[in-house]
């Protein structure tokens, strides 16, 4: 097990900066998931914890151990690829053997390591397969114990769920998640799924365009998102923005969106930091607590198109920049064209400065 | 497909067994038509092959029973009139020439061919990276292999010269006056020729071993580097294992064609001297235009061809599917 510590982390490919600065403190144990949309340098920052690129700048360190020059084969690190990169001319057993015959183990060593790890991950029963013909789940399986027979103190998780169809992609990720829980190994999970952050991470790092955005569990990310573009990118759909100026009113400090008129006053708290920033703002609120009345108060906007997705429905309104989604119950009877009064749940309501894009904070 | 269609319309829609009943022997009544209609397609492409392929076979055969040659004064279709059995194959059997000449051909294989695969697969790493002036050394690389044989003979013949070039560069590398008679030393002259074919094939088994080394999956590459396997247990473990199939599509190739090996040789010695580089072709040449006993020839070139494919049948059994390296990524997909 091992700490790790990147500090003023930068990678450039020419002139491309695909890492632009990347502080990022992960504790021993922990799982922590790099969310980002492709391109945002998350496989990137992996890659350099692995040692498979050198990084531009900065230093990386596992504990107090400095990196910097540790070849990929001696940093003790687990990697798990996207397509498992299973050896698919050797058995399952040759896979799972391959790490400790490579470091000259003993014959009756590497067989017992090999029967260890098979019973931990049930591929018993496989160990004589040849892993050309194993299904997805078992290559998942496979891909893990190879690294984890070495006992590495940190596991590296480059996508492993792309690959596999929505429904057993759930299975996998209840499986990784008690595998890590098995192993207590540091793991770093590189997604750009925000579903398997948020059921697997203990902590996400949310990245975009080279740049961390924001660092916290995921339930912190999801309801106090620092940006703009975490507000945008986590949640699906994610949080709707209105932009306006703050105002002053009667009740207390609104949002003048315009056309749409004012928004609901804002809490107490919030009110007071929004007062001292100046400029226009960003009025956000979660599309699952946005409540749609028949009549005000509220922000009146007309339906647009009515998404019905099972268990949820998803109504659209207005269009543009003023455009929001709410998520009702499946049976709401809305239909497109109707006018609708917007509502926000009071606290859930988040401001963000419309100049920079970072949020402003009730104190 | 027609038929299965008219056939599922035809039935009453009411009857469940009888929509079943088509379904089984539609296709089967569609694949007999399309059978005969394949048949018939086919047929100019299999008389063509029994013309090339069938006929020159059966005519060689028929040939190695008899003592016929073209100045024996009949056509050859009438060569029963000589007709002699095995006495050909009895001939060959002790043949001293026939056999020397095979082992001859046997030891260039086992120099030549292992000199190429080896020669070719480190180059083939060196290329599998990048390197400053690739695309000019890789054009240059497979030039020999362009050369027509017989100009590449007449080149090497060149070069083997008492006073010729080889000569001149071991000369000045050892620093002793070098007068070697390549082309009429028994010995050397082997030697000479070996270097011929190898300078002139490598540059194939390089194409080849690259094509393979180039499909090797660079993750599984990677996931064994952080394993902790080096460089030479990378290459032995993965690279090696997953070229296994194109490794012995290259050996075969040059077995095959070195078994044949002819016009290159026989440019720069003739067989010579004596009949120190004489291997299988130069001797049947021979035999063919100087002694003229064509049953005899026919007879050799059938006992060649039979251990050919015995050869090519043991190299095709390796390549059995299971024993493959196998491809990763379509296999998978459908396990999945």
């Amino acid at each position: 097990m091992s700490t790790i510590h990147l500090h003023g982390l930068v990678k450039k490919f020419g002139d491309f900066a695909a890492l632009k600065t990347m502080d990022l403190d992960i504790a021993d144990g922990e799982f922590m998931a790099l969310l980002g949309p492709s391109g945002c340098g998350k496989t990137t920052t992996m890659n350099m914890i692995a040692g498979m690129t050198e990084p531009t700048g900065g230093r990386i360190l596992f504990g107090a151990r400095d990196m910097a020059g540790v070849p990929m084969g001696r940093r003790g690190v687990g990697f798990v690829f996207q397509n498992y990169a299973i050896f698919t001319h050797m058995t399952v057993r040759e896979n799972l053997a391959y790490g400790p015959k490579m470091h000259r183990a003993p014959k009756r060593e590497i067989d017992r390591r090999v029967q260890a790890i098979a019973g931990l991950l049930e591929l018993t029963p496989l160990l004589d397969r040849k892993a050309d013909r194993l299904s997805v789940n078992i290559l998942q399986r496979v891909a893990i114990g190879r690294s984890a027979i070495m006992e590495p103190a940190i596991f590296l998780l480059d996508e492993p769920l792309s690959n596999v169809d929505a429904a057993f992609r759930a299975v996998m990720r209840t499986e990784l998640k008690h595998l890590q829980r098995a192993f207590k190994q540091t793991m770093v999970y590189v997604t750009h799924d925000q579903l398997e952050a948020m059921t697997m991470a203990d902590r996400i790092a949310v990245m975009d365009h080279g740049v961390l955005q924001q660092v916290g569990a995921p339930l912190e990310i999801y309801n106090d998102p620092a940006n703009v573009f975490v507000a945008r990118f986590i949640g699906a759909p994610g949080m709707n923005l209105l932009k306006g100026k703050p105002a002053a009113s009667d009740r207390g400090l609104v949002v003048d969106l315009g056309p749409l008129g004012a928004t609901p006053p804002l809490p107490t708290a919030l009110a007071a930091a929004v007062s001292r920033s100046n400029g226009d703002v960003y009025y956000g609120l979660r599309p699952e607590q946005t409540m749609l009345l028949p009549q005000g108060p509220g922000i009146a906007m007309p339906v647009t198109f009515v998404e019905r997705i099972g268990a949820r429905t998803i109504v659209h309104l207005g269009g543009g920049e003023a455009a929001v989604k709410a998520v009702c119950a499946n049976d709401v009877r809305w239909v497109t064209g109707e006018a609708a009064f917007v509502a926000p749940v009071e606290q859930s309501v988040r401001v963000f400065d419309a100049a920079t894009g970072i949020a402003i904070k009730a104190e | 497909m027609s038929a299965t269609s008219v056939s599922a319309t035809s039935v009453p829609s009411g009857e469940q067994p009888a929509v079943v009943e088509p379904a089984n022997t539609g296709p089967r009544a569609v694949d007999a038509e399309a059978r005969r209609l394949g048949f018939r397609l086919t047929l100019p492409a299999q008389v063509l092959v029994l013309f090339i392929a069938v006929f020159p076979l059966l005519m060689q055969l028929y040939i190695s029973l008899t003592d016929w040659s073209p100045l024996s004064g009949v056509q050859w279709w009438s060569a029963w009139s000589q007709w002699n059995g095995f006495a050909n194959y009895t001939d060959l059997a002790s043949d001293a020439r026939f056999w020397s000449a095979l082992k001859r051909t046997a030891i260039v294989m086992l120099v030549c061919v292992p000199a190429e695969f080896l020669l070719g697969l480190a180059l083939a790493t060196l290329f599998a990276d990048e390197f400053p002036g690739k695309r000019l050394f890789y054009s240059i690389l497979l030039m020999p292999m362009m050369v027509v044989p017989a100009v590449a003979g007449y080149m090497f013949f060149m070069l083997f010269q008492s006073g010729g070039p080889v000569n001149d560069v071991l000369t000045s590398l050892t620093g002793f006056p070098i007068t070697l008679a390549w082309l009429s030393d028994p010995t050397l002259a082997l030697l000479a020729v070996m270097a011929a074919d190898i300078w002139q094939w490598t540059p194939l088994m390089f194409l080849i071993l690259l094509a393979g080394l180039v499909g090797v999956p660079e993750d599984q590459i990677k996931a064994a580097t952080l394993l902790g396997a080096n460089a030479w247990q990378r290459f032995t473990t993965i690279v090696l294992p997953k070229m296994k199939v194109i490794i012995i599509i290259a050996l075969a190739i040059r077995v095959i064609e070195n078994f044949k090996i002819f016009d290159t040789l026989y440019i720069m010695t003739g067989g010579g001297p004596g009949v120190a580089t004489e291997t299988i072709s130069v001797y049947i040449y021979k035999v063919t235009t100087q002694d003229l006993i064509w049953g005899y020839v026919a007879a050799i070139a059938l006992a060649i061809l039979i251990l050919l494919s015995i050869a090519a049948v043991f190299g095709m059994k390796q390549m059995a599917p299971g024993k493959s390296g196998g491809k990763p990524g379509a296999k998978r997909e459908g396990a999945a």
